[in-house]
């Protein structure tokens, strides 16, 4: 009896949490599904066809998506420059954090201090002292450029997400390495890395996803539309005062599907990154 | 091992270095003119005539295109600190910062080629387009006086009607009077059509439309001297500018909402046929015809209340261009814009993008609906090119109460009296 109790009780627990959770997960995806339906439909359709599955498909919306909106150079850009970006990132935060949590030098809090402090200033403040500090490198209007200024853009936070990651790794391990002959390098690459897997995959992600969507930085620092990224290609279909909604709309979802195939990939890494990474011992 | 591993990554920085660096700057030679602009709408037809004017001349045009408009404006700023400036851009801000880049040397003098061989180039414009370029003797921002851009376009406001609405209401013309369009509206209700449709939920929109009426019942120098402080907003000629949006909402001649739209969902209304009336700018035409295609309308003036004096429409230059004066192609940039500005290059502009042509004499070759739009041209005014403009919040005192009007909260007399004790505060603060 008391038993039955209970489990009635656990059943109703159940529904009432996976209703909540259904309803957050329904009100995510709605947006996601409602972009695919507009793309699958006309300028026309989009404003009076009010069904939830359009009766006639568009598919070669697709098709014009990716030929006028010149899709192929920059889809090719925007994979160069995210795996860029996010390979420097990666490299140079681990490097930096290690250093910041391992190493004894000088002046470690002041710097470690000012990269936290790089996180208060808004990107469209750094805009124009970076354009000019390009500019003088002779580096607009080059992929090394714009590549240099993500990484710098991304670099504060994996270097605190990292850092406070490292601070939490016992120093027996490393102790261990070092008896079997590593020195730091060898124990960052071979100790610290591979135990830092979550806070990676957290930053990897991060940094992808805002390499991929970034365009303002791009259409300061670059002239050239052969090396513009993929955002670019979505602005023509929207017109100084009309937007073709259903083009749109498929080119938004061609830019989506790398985003989501990435974070469907390193899903599971996600929420341990970041709740390890972000606790304090 | 740890050597290994840093060699390894010294080598791998360096590789990713060389690769990157390979893709660098290229040199552009002295018969290459660089265009930087904005409108993404109009970017095919300005590299089709690139293509052109390089076939003609065997000088190169490079147009880039950067949107939105605020991605372009952070550009060109950032890009005139950085003194990287193409020969041919467009300022998107306000007057005073249009003026910075000409006292900063970033802009090209144009006035001795516009009076060139007695103004045969500045006469090809309609004078509102060039006035937005224009600063006269004693100007307020202390700028030599002159024309300093090049207007590729030019807008207005007006009133649009659904053909096949109309004859359904058997209204035979549109209506050229107030109280024909009153009657007009009748006969839509009768067939169960609704009336006007704009987008009302932003101020200027209604700014716009309540200036036409002040303009057209009271003329622009009592306006001026509303603003000035001499004619009270309690004047017969303000409460019958505030009664005509009491009268729309008497005969129940506007759309569901109006007061709370904003004008690209008043734009569906119209496209779909939703309402028969419509107050909205030139660029409608673009707007229109992506939403629905086969859409019948025609352009017509807001309907006048007062026949001894004009109805007044806001316009001015769409979308100029100015020429960097530390370019040293700068003759060649100004040659191209003079050239693109041919009435050929503005017909081929006007039909490719229909936006409405800057050159006067493009007029007669282009679709009917955009030549309707820009035969009043010379009815345009803005409040740029007035010479005193109301105090913004007494101005927003004014347009909020039209909003209260429109939704029957407050009568006309009351927004005049509540105006005026706001435009009295704003006097005496600015007497101290």
């Amino acid at each position: 009896m008391e038993g039955s109790r209970y489990k009635a009780i656990g059943v109703v627990k159940s529904v009432i949490i996976h209703s909540f959770l259904m309803s957050v997960a329904l009100t995510c995806l709605f947006p996601l599904f409602w972009m695919i339906r507009c793309s699958l439909m006309t300028n026309q359709t989009v404003f009076t066809d009010k069904t939830l599955i359009p009766r006639d498909l568009h598919f070669s919306n697709y098709i014009q998506a990716w030929v006028d909106g010149g899709f192929g150079i920059y889809f090719l850009n925007s994979m160069v420059y995210t795996v860029s970006v996010v390979v420097g990132i990666v490299l140079v935060s681990s490097l930096a954090a290690y250093a910041f949590s391992r190493l004894k030098f000088p002046g470690k809090n002041f710097f470690f201090g000012m990269f936290l402090a790089a996180m208060m200033i808004p990107l469209p403040g750094s805009f124009v002292p970076m354009y000019v500090l390009m500019t003088k490198l002779g580096l607009a209007n080059t992929r090394i450029g714009y590549i240099l200024c993500m990484i710098s853009v991304g670099l504060s936070v994996s270097i605190l997400l990292l850092k406070t990651f490292f601070d939490k790794l016992p120093h027996d391990m490393e102790d261990a390495a070092r008896i079997d002959g590593c020195g730091r390098l060898g124990i960052w690459w071979h100790v610290a890395l591979p135990l830092a897997r979550p806070a990676l995959a957290v930053i990897v992600i991060f940094n992808s996803l805002n390499v991929w969507n970034e365009y303002i930085l791009a259409y300061l620092l670059l002239n050239d539309t052969s090396l513009m990224p993929l955002q670019r290609g979505l602005m023509v279909f929207q017109g100084t005062y009309s937007v073709d909604y259903p083009i749109l709309m498929s080119g938004l979802t061609i830019a989506a599907l790398p985003i989501i195939l990435i974070y469907l990939f390193m899903q599971q890494h996600i929420i341990k990154g970041l709740t390890e990474g972000a606790t304090v011992q | 091992m740890d050597r290994k591993l840093g060699i390894m990554l010294f080598a791998a920085v360096m590789v990713f270095s060389l690769s990157c660096s390979g893709c660098g700057k290229k040199q552009e030679d002295l018969n290459t003119i660089s265009v930087w602009h904005w409108m993404i709408d109009r970017n095919k037809a300005l590299e089709e005539l690139a293509a052109k004017y390089e076939q003609q001349t065997g000088i190169k045009v490079k147009i880039d295109l950067f949107a939105p408009s605020e991605a372009y404006t952070q550009k060109v700023v950032a890009s005139a600190q950085a003194k990287v400036l193409p020969d041919i851009y467009g300022i998107l801000d306000k007057k005073e910062i249009f003026s910075a880049f000409i006292k900063g040397g970033f802009i090209a003098d144009l006035t001795p080629d516009f009076k060139a061989n007695n103004s045969e180039w500045e006469n090809w414009f309609f004078p509102k387009a060039l006035d937005v370029n224009r600063f006269v003797e004693g100007n307020v921002y202390g700028v030599k006086p002159g024309i300093y851009g090049v207007p590729l376009d030019v807008t207005n406001i007006q009133m649009l009607y659904n053909v096949k609405l109309l004859k359904k209401a058997g209204v035979k013309a549109p209506p050229q009077t107030f109280s024909e369009f009153l009657e007009a509206i009748q006969a839509l209700k009768r067939v169960g059509v609704s009336g006007l449709v704009s987008g009302w939920g932003e101020l200027w929109m209604l700014d716009c439309f309540s200036s036409n009426y002040a303009f057209n019942i009271m003329g622009e120098e009592k306006i001026m001297a509303t603003y000035r402080g001499e004619v009270p907003y309690t004047d017969p000629d303000w409460i019958k500018v505030l009664d005509v949006f009491k009268q729309l909402v008497d005969k129940g001649a506007l759309l569901e909402g109006v007061v709370t739209k904003a004008n690209k969902y008043a734009e569906q209304d119209f496209a779909l046929e939703r309402a028969a009336f419509a107050f909205n700018g030139s660029w409608c035409v673009n707007v229109y015809n992506g939403m629905n295609p086969s859409l019948e309308y025609g352009v017509m003036l807001p309907p006048a209340i007062n026949s001894n004096l004009p109805m007044k429409i806001w316009g001015g230059a769409g979308s100029s261009l100015v020429v960097n004066n530390m370019s040293p192609r700068k003759d060649k940039a100004i040659a191209f814009l003079k050239w693109l500005s041919e009435k050929d290059q503005q017909t081929y502009l006007a039909k490719e993008t229909k936006n409405l042509p800057s050159n006067r004499e493009a007029l007669a070759e282009i679709p009917e609906v955009l030549s309707s739009f820009a035969s009043v041209m010379d009815q345009a005014t803005h409040p740029t090119f007035w010479a005193l403009n109301e105090d913004p919040i007494v101005s927003e005192v004014f347009l909020k109460g039209i909003q209260s009007i429109l939704i029957g909260e407050k009568t006309p007399e009351q927004i005049a009296q509540e105006v005026q004790k706001v435009k009295q505060e704003q006097l005496s603060k600015k007497k101290k």
